[in-house]
């Protein structure tokens, strides 16, 4: 395995989500760096191993680049005139920064299902004092990823 | 991670699903952490992290806590 492309594809698989907000797939990052699927799948089994991005069970296809949900989620992220999802709420404030860029995000509250606004504009974030519960030790956030 | 609005929410959420109370941050503390934690996630350079510079990002926002705790 070649170490520059394994990093190569992990930063191809970012700047795609950026810029279409979805994941690649396998065959999509195969054929943009020009070799074989197997050899792409490889390279994905492994940045998944790495923690680098994670794949859903048994399958080749991407779920989280965090802070990059693959799929919808309660934390949408409208930012540059897309919208992308978060994994979770701590990951909608990492979408913006990623982006390098003002959003808005749309989510609710976990207790009410009430939807809340935030807005992040120069760099900073409103309603500063809600917060974000943490429920595992560090230690096991990646036992469950999607619990986490 | 979920967003809440008071700490009072928090206990009541953990106890309906029987979960145990994790560590709570306002917004300010997730986005400082955020921009530590994110602000070079497309950079080609990015190779992940050490759990030596996992844990220096925690202590400069102040997660110092056996929550936070990395292996090394």
């Amino acid at each position: 395995m070649n170490d520059s492309l394994l990093w190569q594809i992990r930063h191809f698989v970012y700047s795609h989500f950026a810029d279409t907000t979805h994941a690649p797939s396998v065959e999509e990052t195969a054929a943009h760096f020009n070799i074989s699927t197997e050899e792409a799948s490889e390279y994905y089994k492994e940045l998944h191993n790495r923690h680098a991005f994670f794949l859903e069970p048994e399958t080749l296809t991407i779920r989280m680049a965090n802070p990059f949900s693959a799929i919808p989620t309660d934390f949408k992220v409208h930012a540059n005139g897309k919208t992308y999802y978060a994994n979770c709420a701590w990951d909608m404030l990492g979408i913006p920064i990623v982006l390098k860029c003002d959003a808005v995000i749309g989510t609710k509250f976990t207790e009410s299902n009430d939807p809340i606004q935030l807005e992040v504009k120069d760099g900073q974030i409103t309603n500063h004092q809600l917060l974000i519960h943490f429920p595992l030790p560090f230690s096991r956030w990646y036992d469950d990823l999607t619990f986490t | 991670m979920l967003l809440f609005r008071s700490e009072e929410w928090i206990d009541k959420w953990c106890q309906r699903n029987h979960l145990e109370r994790g560590e709570v941050l306002t917004i300010q503390q997730v986005w400082e952490l955020s921009k530590l934690w994110y602000h070079n996630r497309l950079s080609l350079d990015y190779h992940g992290r050490s759990a030596e510079q996992v844990a220096e990002i925690f202590r400069q926002v102040g997660l110092v806590s056996d929550f936070w705790y990395i292996q090394r």
